[in-house]
């Protein structure tokens, strides 16, 4: 009941402030400000005229070049011969009579303002009574460092951008619950400079790997989000409907199998950068909508993925981070050294001592398990194979032990129905799965392009599912059975990339506008 | 080794057929090493070879006529049988290969170059030369296959846009029996991996003369025989079509590839942030446009595809991230034509302390730069009515661009002056008028804001081929842009027109919350008087403009259309790798 009565005064606090400001930007228009204007407010062109001169802001610098340009001044020191355009949002605000001073954010970081009654003359009160923290101002003037040392725009003429109606959050009670920052991002962001930060990086990421991509030649390409049937993964799908065509539609659980069509028509290095959709429940790890990596080459194997994941993973690392050696939740992660590869069988075998795949059958198998574990794992009974009893194990005991980056090599048919079988083991695929900081990264194969095994793998996997929007995908085995070259895949969750780059422990972080549940 | 032929008898048709092929090889056959080991042959031998590889590029030349190699009796068995009896065959054919132990699907084939790579390698090889220090591997599909006899054989074998020809002598190969089984068992349209040396025919065809022919993955079905143009096929089955058609389809592909990575690069260089923003959301807003519905499980909750990300970028101007863009898909539930595919890519910017004029300029130098560095011209020819039709027309995009008033021009079409305000009843009902004298048929409801609409589409937007910019909109067709800071009324907008087609949407953006929430308003009563397309009211948004959005301008432009335009194509299924398509009825 209390924190009711806390919400109803903290709106009703928020009711009367929003009435001040409306009043102050009643006041400011009244005065004869323009509000919510452009710096220039005059438009300078017209139809008749031809356009060839470049663009030419009138904001002039932001505040990193002010920073950066005039470092060298000394305190007290000035620069009259050049005008400063700038604008920005108020940080804070220190008035003392006749003098003030406004810290003043742009994208790229701050700068003071220095506001005089000699220099503004008439203008200076309403600057003083009518200015809050939060509104986005554009000043003119010139440069100078005060005598304290601060480098500081000595603001001659000044106009309100954009009055916010709205008061920012104390610094000192912080910004509000988790969960309210998220549902205010524009708050968060601009309260919290590290949320623009870690989008920066994340935007970094991602057009470094395009770059690393389009060096090796890789074509990227968009395939559809609207699928007739889920395909490419194990998942539960978002479920549409077509109005026009009467066609009940699916959002892609993943891109792999047309991206594998190109293949087939004769793209050889292919990727897309994309979101896909699946239908689960959020967590710290899960949003329902995040952006996959998936790229394609033909005539090469999972060997070949793991070296172009490996080369690819240290690439954005030094470029993002400019560093190998990074530091993952308290953890020291090493993505320099050369990235360890192990079997699915070995690490079980390191885990728990017990060598699965030599079991003579699967009853003898689990009770070895039993009798050493002293538990039982959940679905236990459904493992019915020695490939499921393994990859139960190794998700159990092993995926959060592997800190440190490791390619967990030959995981079992059964659970990867997309992967080609071994050259050497016919229980096993040709597949890897990255693991970094105990959760996996990527998700590779030589890929399965037999199209008559294919078929017998669809039909296992579908046997005893209901799910919506699957289906045997026909369309994509006659792609199939036009012939597609030997290639390898790989798959990889950008968001948790960019999470394992930026130090976030959750996804919720790496997204500028995470799904929340309805309040 | 045994052979693996469905059709066991064929050999022998061979024999009668090529016998006077086999005649010039079988010569050349008592001294094998005299090629492999690249003595000079000698005249006799050398004359014969020669014979023997006009004789099949004469045949091939006959059989690019007909697409039938009139020398290899069993593939042209297998391509008259009907295409299901073919795939029958084929597995068949594949089966018994695996039962004698070949692997169809083998899991890996290294190669040492590409086949454009070995064609820049080689070029400047002889006719007649032959190489035998470097030993190449090369892989990709066989688009053709001749034989000139049992013991020779041609193909052409394509990948990454080229093609090389492969010329397997028996004479080279490690074993008879394997290269007899081996060719028997390879078709048009298989993967194939080549290893061998470079070298070119007399007649100066760049070759690679093969030690081994791996099969890699076998084409089971059979490929179109003739030129594949059947569009349904071609969009339902892009792959066939990249197959078949692989200059023009692959082209365009390359194109729209390298389009949005100059989009991309632009936008970065000019300190542009790419971001992403959710494509569901949980109410439609930022676009007027009818969106796909869906249903969170988890969360027991309805949620909508975004028709546009327009808000959501706004919101991360309010947030101070002061340039950003996003490339990415938008999804509107709307019938499929010519232009409309139910998703498709935009790429939206915002740039605080912009306006509409920045963005003008702007969107010269982007076009004009794409369209020079893409074509290396700024003149593009466009075939309106589609490339098989010889009317074309020639689009500038030399700037500056045309900039026309969109009530300036309306009004001098029309020869007269609307009444003022655009929103008032003595507006609506001229319009009504007008329309009607000028047969101009708007459709339900008849707001003021579509019959403007309506009437610019039919009178002024033709005239604009060479990229127009249309400005100055009335504020009740645009609900999210800002009021024109001279003209009442009026908005700081532009459309760019080309070929009388919309390409870019922008404007100054309305950063004022007390106007945005009555636009929202003003939509919300044309939502209610059935205009499904009016803008739904976003709070969140309007919360989010009352922190300040700085001064801003924005942008939008269909990636799709642009490429249509650069690619010479008039139909979206065209630049659309897997376009939408309506489900097959069942015949």
């Amino acid at each position: 009941m209390e924190s009711v009565q806390q919400q109803r005064e903290e709106e009703e606090e928020q009711a009367a402030l929003r009435k001040q400001r409306m009043d102050k930007l009643k006041a400011l228009q009244t005065a004869g400000f323009s509000t919510y204007a452009l710096i220039d407010g005059e438009l300078t062109f017209s139809f008749s005229q031809s356009y060839s001169t470049l663009m030419i802001r009138n904001k002039t610098h932001n505040a990193l070049e002010l920073q950066t340009t005039y470092d060298y001044l000394s305190p007290g020191e000035q620069v009259t011969q050049v005008q400063i355009s700038f604008a920005g949002r108020i940080k804070s605000k220190r008035t003392f009579g006749k003098l003030m001073f406004l810290t003043v954010e742009d994208d790229s970081g701050s700068i003071q303002l220095y506001v005089e009654q000699q220099t503004l003359k008439d203008s200076f009160r309403y600057i003083k009574s009518l200015v809050d923290i939060g509104d986005i101002v554009g000043v003119q003037g010139c440069i100078k460092r005060t005598d304290k040392g601060e480098l500081s725009i000595v603001v001659e003429d000044w106009q309100m951008l954009a009055k916010s109606l709205l008061s920012l959050p104390d610094k000192f009670h912080g910004l509000m619950d988790v969960e309210k920052r998220y549902r205010l991002r524009h708050l968060d962001m601009i309260v919290h400079p590290s949320v623009r930060q870690i989008l920066k990086q994340r935007a970094q990421i991602v057009s470094t790997i395009r770059e690393f991509l389009e060096r090796k030649q890789f074509m990227e390409v968009e395939t559809p989000a609207l699928h007739c049937i889920a395909g490419g993964a194990d998942a539960s799908p978002f479920v549409t409907y077509h109005e026009a065509l009467d066609l009940q539609l699916t959002l892609r659980i993943a891109t792999e199998l047309f991206l594998k069509r190109c293949i087939v028509g004769g793209f050889e290095k292919v990727y897309e950068i994309g979101r896909v959709f699946r239908n689960e429940g959020i967590s710290t790890r899960h949003n329902p909508e995040f952006t996959s990596l998936e790229l394609y080459e033909a005539y090469k194997d999972y060997q070949d993925m793991m070296n172009l994941t490996e080369e690819l993973i240290k690439t954005v690392a030094n470029q993002v981070c400019g560093t190998t050696e990074i530091v993952y939740m308290e953890e020291r992660i090493q993505l320099g050294a050369p990235f360890r590869r192990v079997t699915m069988n070995e690490l079980v075998k390191e885990t728990l001592g017990l060598d699965i795949l030599s079991f003579p059958d699967i009853e003898t198998a689990k009770s070895a398990v039993e009798k050493k574990m002293e538990e039982s794992m959940k679905d236990w009974d459904s493992i019915d194979s020695l490939g499921k009893l393994l990859s139960s194990c190794f998700e159990h005991y092993c995926e959060k032990l592997l800190i440190q980056p490791t390619f967990v090599l030959d995981y079992p048919i059964e659970i990867s129905p997309l992967a080609k079988q071994h050259r050497k083991d016919p229980r096993l695929t040709e597949r890897f799965e990255l693991y970094i900081a105990g959760r996996e990264l990527a998700n590779a194969f030589s890929e399965l392009n037999d199209p008559i095994e294919q078929r017998e793998r669809f039909m296992k996997q579908l046997h005893g599912s209901e799910q919506v929007g699957k289906e045997l995908d026909e369309d994509f085995l006659l792609a199939l059975e036009q012939g597609m070259p030997p290639t390898g895949g790989m798959g990889m969750g950008i968001d948790r990339l960019v999470m394992l780059l930026t130090n976030s422990s959750s996804i919720r972080q790496v997204i500028a506008f995470p799904l929340l549940k309805p309040e | 080794m045994q052979s693996f032929s469905s059709h066991p008898g064929n050999n022998d048709k061979d024999v009668a057929v090529t016998s006077s092929a086999l005649n010039g090889l079988d010569v050349t056959e008592q001294e094998p090493e005299v090629e492999a080991e690249n003595k000079p042959l000698s005249k006799n031998a050398q004359k014969r070879l020669e014979k023997a590889q006009r004789k099949a590029e004469k045949s091939q030349k006959r059989e690019s006529e007909a697409k039938i190699a009139p020398n290899d009796k069993r593939n042209q068995d297998d391509e008259e049988v009907d295409p299901t009896q073919y795939l029958k065959l084929r597995t068949k054919l594949i089966e018994e290969a695996r039962e004698h132990g070949v692997d169809p699907y083998p899991h890996k084939f290294h190669t040492t170059c590409s086949i454009p790579n070995y064609i820049e390698k080689y070029r400047s090889l002889q006719a007649g030369e032959h190489l035998t220090d470097i030993l190449e591997s090369l892989a990709g599909r066989i688009i053709s296959k001749r034989s000139a006899s049992s013991k020779l054989y041609f193909y052409d074998l394509r990948a990454d846009g080229a093609k090389v020809q492969i010329m397997a002598d028996a004479r080279h190969a490690d074993s008879l029996d394997n290269f007899t089984s081996t060719h028997n068992l390879l078709r048009r349209g298989d993967i194939v991996g080549v290893k061998g040396y470079a070298g070119k025919s007399k007649k100066g065809e760049l070759s690679i003369f093969p030690t081994e022919v791996q099969l890699l993955s076998p084409c089971l079905r059979m490929l179109p025989k003739f030129a594949l143009k059947d569009p349904e096929t071609r969009f339902r089955q892009r792959y066939l079509d990249l197959i078949m058609n692989a200059e023009i389809t692959r082209d365009t592909f390359t194109k729209r590839a390298k389009i949005i990575q100059f989009v991309r690069q632009f936008l970065n260089e000019n300190g542009f942030l790419e971001v992403e923003t959710p494509m569901m959301n949980t109410i439609a807003g930022g676009a007027t446009a009818k969106p796909f519905v869906t249903f969170h499980n988890e969360l027991d909750m309805k949620m909508f595809m975004r028709v546009a990300p327009e808000l959501y970028l706004k919101m991360l101007v309010v947030g101070g991230l002061d340039r950003v863009y996003e490339i990415g898909k938008n999804f509107r539930n709307e019938g499929i034509d010519m232009t409309h595919n139910p998703e498709f890519t935009s790429c939206e910017f915002y740039a605080a302390y912009w306006d509409y004029q920045d963005l003008m300029n702007f969107t010269e130098r982007m076009l004009s730069n794409l369209v020079k560095e893409l074509t290396g011209d700024y003149v593009i020819e466009y075939h309106p009515e589609g490339k098989d039709l010889s009317e074309s027309i020639k689009i500038d995009f030399t700037p500056p661009f045309r900039r026309l008033s969109m009530l300036d021009a309306l009004e001098e079409h029309l020869s007269e002056k609307l009444p003022r305000p655009l929103d008032s009843a003595e507006t609506h009902n001229r319009l009504v008028e007008i329309c009607s004298e000028r047969n101009v048929i708007c459709p339900e409801p008849k707001t003021t804001a579509r019959m403007l609409d309506k009437l610019f589409g039919e009178f002024i937007e033709p005239q604009c081929i060479h990229p127009t910019f249309v400005c100055d909109h009335p504020e009740i067709m645009s609900p999210l842009a800002k009021y024109h800071r001279k003209i009442p009324g009026l908005t700081e907008r532009f459309e760019l027109f080309v070929n009388g087609k919309e390409l870019v949407n922008a404007y100054t953006e309305l950063n004022n919350p007390t106007v945005q929430r009555q636009r929202f308003l003003e939509s919300a009563k044309d939502k209610a008087g059935g205009d499904e397309e009016a803008m739904v009211h976003d709070e969140d948004f309007c919360v989010a403009l009352e922190y300040g959005l700085p001064p801003t301008a924005g942008w939008g432009m269909g990636l799709d259309r642009l490429t249509m335009f650069l690619t010479d194509n008039n139909n979206i299924k065209e630049v659309l790798l897997f376009p939408a398509m309506k489900p097959r009825t069942e015949s």
